[in-house]
């Protein structure tokens, strides 16, 4: 079969963490990363 | 264990909608390097904004957004022993700070372009703001806005110029609220709504195709206006992102918007609101009244009781109640959402005043003050 589904998630502080931990719950063969430019995640929620 | 990548000091630098694809730039290693993507959410959030003034980018001016910006605060009250500290902003972030600053027991001047902080909130709210700010310790200056940083020899501020005078300083505290960072999505052709953050639907989608938007960065849809507004908070972030996580997992969530609830405590003051302030509410066409009470938060022999201020604001017409907010340093913070549930069914004043809310001394008076003030509202609009 083909590759897996591919998730990016730019950010990581409140939304983005979100975002990607329920698109990997929803559908736990998604790949997903989450970029984030500064040096902590969930930094400001 | 969750199994999700996570890339910190790595900066997105160019989408590719076409070829979906992006761009990530290594902050560290100044690498660069294409990843492809079937799905996409752009979670960028805000920054602070910050006054372009002369001698605005002192090492000693400071912004806070972040857990980073937290830290370089601490560092510098830690290192420089700062005797004097300004604030600029009398929004959340300018309130919390000049506690935190007193804390610290820094000498802490507000700065306002108004005649009360928390200027967003109605009128008898700031009053007691200021109060508690100024029985604080904090000293507060209206209509004071800075027109430029005088620097010393070291590029640190040495004092604030306004236009009515000179005030010496050892640190500064930009607080003058948020930009949404877009600038990747406009260079994407990803649409910007009236606001100026991105527009989005209740799927959180944007216009272009598999690329989705949740948390400071985008609008939200609020249920009183019945607008796209752009308030940036971090339970709406989180709201957001779970909406957008799951439908970019190809599920069918939506996020229905919110009633613009929030709360925060300066000092011993809990502030809290709901709904639409009564400026607000007029620009949308209500026929906007308002009613102020003042109640116990408790049974008056309780120890602990404290007197309570609360407003309601309502459509005339309709005996819709559209807005509520609430001042007190007790029983303040929880109370609101009770008023928040209210407006997010639409309920009219006469139904709130016939609630049947819990009692018990303890925790408030046989009728609550939130029936108070709506049966005082109801009198008010039978006149």
């Amino acid at each position: 079969m083909g590759r897996k589904e591919r998730l990016l998630v730019i950010g990581g502080s409140a939304a983005g963490p979100s975002a990607a931990a329920r698109a990997k719950r929803v559908n736990p063969d998604l790949e997903v990363t989450m970029f984030e430019q500064g040096r902590f995640i969930s930094y400001g929620s | 264990m969750q199994d999700i990548d996570v890339l910190t000091e790595h900066r997105v630098t160019k989408i590719d909608a076409k070829a979906k694809k992006i761009e990530v730039a290594n902050l560290s290693t100044s690498e660069t390097k294409w990843f492809p993507y079937d799905k996409l959410i752009l979670a960028t959030g805000a920054r602070s904004r910050r006054l372009n003034l002369s001698g605005s980018h002192a090492s000693n001016i400071f912004t806070l957004k972040d857990l980073q910006d937290g830290i370089r605060i601490r560092n510098y009250v830690d290192e420089k022993r700062p005797k004097r500290v300004s604030v600029l902003g009398g929004g959340f972030i300018g309130l919390e700070m000049c506690e935190a600053f007193r804390r610290r027991g820094l000498e802490t001047y507000l700065f306002c372009r108004r005649d009360l902080p928390a200027g967003n909130l109605e009128r008898e709210i700031s009053e007691r703001i200021l109060k508690e700010l100024e029985e604080n310790g904090v000293q507060f200056l209206a209509f004071q806005e800075p027109v430029a940083f005088n620097l010393n020899g070291k590029n640190e501020v040495s004092s604030i110029e306004t236009r009515k005078g000179n005030f010496p300083t050892d640190m500064v505290l930009m607080a003058v609220g948020v930009i949404p960072n877009v600038e990747l999505a406009i260079e994407t052709g990803i649409e910007i709504g009236k606001t100026g953050a991105i527009k989005t639907d209740f799927t959180q989608r944007t216009n272009v195709a598999d690329i989705f938007t949740a948390g400071d960065c985008c609008e939200v849809f609020n249920l009183v206006s019945q607008d796209w507004v752009h308030t940036p908070l971090g339970d709406i972030a989180n709201k957001q992102g779970r909406v957008a996580g799951e439908n970019a997992a190809g599920g069918r969530a939506t996020f229905h918007g919110v009633v613009g609830s929030a709360a925060f405590q300066v000092f011993e003051l809990e502030v809290a609101f709901t709904g639409l302030g009564i400026e607000v509410a007029k620009r949308y066409g209500f026929d906007v009244d308002s009613q102020v009470i003042e109640a116990e938060s408790k049974v008056g022999y309780m120890p602990g009781s404290k007197r309570i201020l609360i407003k309601l604001i309502f459509d005339r017409r309709s005996g819709r109640l559209l807005g509520a907010q609430m001042v007190g340093k007790e029983g303040v913070a929880r109370r609101i959402n009770s008023l928040a549930v209210a407006i997010h069914q639409k309920m009219v004043l006469d139904e709130i005043a016939r609630l049947d809310f819990a009692y018990a001394p303890p925790f408030s008076a046989p009728l609550d003050p939130i029936l108070i003030a709506a049966e005082q509202a109801v009198k008010k609009i039978k006149g």
